[in-house]
């Protein structure tokens, strides 16, 4: 079978300066794929080399049977991906169901069927959907930003750092979210500070440091993996 | 002096001034929350506005309230116009060359319609008309349509805010531009829904300006102050604050007369904006987006 998204020998940056030095990845459809490694290795922006918010310098991005290297960001939301921000990833001003509905902007026709999918993962938020997304806590917040994403139906989700500045407690549901919409058939790939939580909960894992690939493997593998725990995972 | 001289003289002709600076700060609002900038030329837009209605009442005979509609669709498509032409080019560039863009573009305006109409002061229609009696109160009756208009032309864009796709996008690109253009929200059309409803609002204050008092080529220009008070007043970004503030103002340059002198009055406006810049920068209603 072949990936659903493959990033190969990916060398490219904001501007001038290479971040990403020929960074490789790939993920399969219904897997969970976490990007872990120190502070500044570039894992936020292999996860933006994705949606085209990079200057590609060399490599190739392949998404579903398309080279989608030098696409532009709207095209790819058309194409089936879509990326959850770390932060400012809802509409604050506006209320839960309208989050879900400027995501769901795109498509065309009745949005109930993808509301229903939507609320059915988060029934939280289907009783509180006339309230404004901004004074939500930071959980709920987080789940609005995924949902909205998934009103796009898309086949690959990127998160980047969705557990940032939760608590223990939120950061295990949203993990569990990530589970269930990947069991609805939606790959993710999400980018992780909390390496130990990410790689246990993930099928498999990147270890980035420097811009490149150092580690892969199993989430298991990683974890158990002497020198990634010596070096990324604070032993 | 008794309650009904000073609601007829003084709260009554307030509100109506108060309505057609609404009309005005409700556009100036909607600019700063999707556009983030100050548009200075909103005054003389609405000179010109109201100039389009004087050619269609002088030009093919018809009244006053039925050349309104026709100077709202002109005026909207000459904002649009503009911004293609001129702003749309500075949009990565800092704001603030936008915002002098702006100023050249108001003294353009104005002189176009020097130059068309030229310098004189003119109305829609002769005589005088004395205002009719409501148990006491005194209220033209293109008091009550200006009034009637700010209320309908402001309901219909809530509606339009809250209800409709596009006017739900327009929030989102207010709200947080980066996620509506990840949402695959056009910032194009964005931008020139802006544009259209602004350039419409102007040209309906222009109008009611107009209409309850004399055209003048300089009446815009004039009523850009108080129209930037009353939005900063109810808290930019928000449309019912613009309304809200466009009143407060509006009374309060009306009810000046009773404690300073009348050519002071314009003042006023200058004075609630220092005071509210001072005392709650974000306005009344909380601004959303300073």
């Amino acid at each position: 079978m072949t990936a659903l998204l493959s990033m190969e020998d990916l060398t490219g940056g904001y501007g001038d300066a290479d971040i990403l030095m020929d960074v490789s990845l790939h993920v399969d459809a219904d897997e969970i794929v976490a990007i872990v490694g120190p502070n500044g290795a570039g894992k936020s922006t292999a996860m933006k080399s994705v949606f085209g918010l990079l200057s590609i310098r060399s490599g190739k991005m392949l998404f579903d049977g398309d080279d989608i290297t030098r696409w532009a960001p709207n095209r790819i939301v058309q194409r089936g991906i879509c990326y959850v921000p770390q932060v400012d990833n809802i509409f604050r001003e506006m209320s839960i169901h309208e989050n879900l509905e400027m995501g769901g902007f795109l498509r065309k026709g009745d949005l109930s069927a993808a509301y229903d999918r939507v609320y059915t993962l988060f029934p939280d938020l289907k009783e509180r959907r006339r309230t404004p997304a901004g004074s939500l806590s930071g959980g709920q917040r987080q789940m609005v930003a995924m949902g909205r994403a998934l009103m796009l139906d898309p086949k690959l989700l990127l998160l980047d750092e969705p557990t940032a500045g939760l608590s223990p407690k939120y950061m295990e549901q949203i993990f569990q979210i990530c589970r269930d919409v990947r069991d609805t058939g939606v790959a993710i790939l999400l980018v992780e500070q909390h390496a130990k939580q990410a790689l246990a909960f993930a099928d498999r894992g990147y270890v980035l440091a420097a811009g490149r690939n150092r580690h892969e493997g199993s989430g298991a593998d990683l974890l158990a993996d002497r020198e990634v725990a010596e070096m990324f995972l604070g032993g | 002096m008794e309650l009904f001289e000073l609601l007829n003289f003084y709260v009554i002709p307030g509100i109506v001034l108060g309505s057609i600076y609404a009309l005005g700060a409700v556009g100036i609002t909607l600019i700063f929350a999707i556009l983030r900038y100050a548009h200075l030329a909103h005054g003389d837009l609405a000179t010109f506005g109201a100039f389009v209605a004087l050619a269609c009442v002088t030009g093919m005979g018809i009244p006053p309230l039925a050349a309104l509609p026709i100077a709202i669709l002109v005026t909207a498509a000459i904002a649009v116009g503009i911004d293609k032409v001129f702003y749309e080019h500075l949009r990565d560039r800092p704001k603030i060359v936008t915002v002098m863009a702006s100023l050249g573009i108001a003294l353009m305006l104005r002189s176009v319609v020097q130059v068309v109409w030229g310098v004189d002061t003119q109305t829609y229609s002769r005589g005088i008309v004395r205002p009719e009696d409501y148990f006491g109160l005194r209220i033209r009756d293109r008091e009550l349509y200006t009034v009637a208009a700010l209320i309908f032309l402001v309901g219909g864009l809530q509606l339009f805010l809250t209800r409709s796709k596009w006017g739900k996008a327009m929030r989102a690109m207010s709200d947080n531009p980066n996620l509506a253009l990840l949402s695959g929200i056009d910032n194009r059309k964005v931008v020139m829904l802006t544009w259209v409803i602004a350039g419409g609002l102007c040209a309906a204050s222009g109008f009611f300006l107009g209409y309850n008092t004399e055209i003048k080529s300089m009446m815009g220009w004039h009523m850009l102050l108080p129209m930037f008070a009353a939005a900063i007043l109810g808290g930019v970004g928000r449309v019912e604050g613009a309304v809200l503030g466009g009143l407060i103002v509006g009374i309060a340059e009306e009810l000046s007369v009773l404690v300073i002198p009348s050519e002071y009055k314009a003042a006023m406006a200058f004075a609630i904006l220092l005071f509210m810049l001072l005392v709650r920068p974000t306005g009344l209603l909380k601004g959303k987006v300073l």
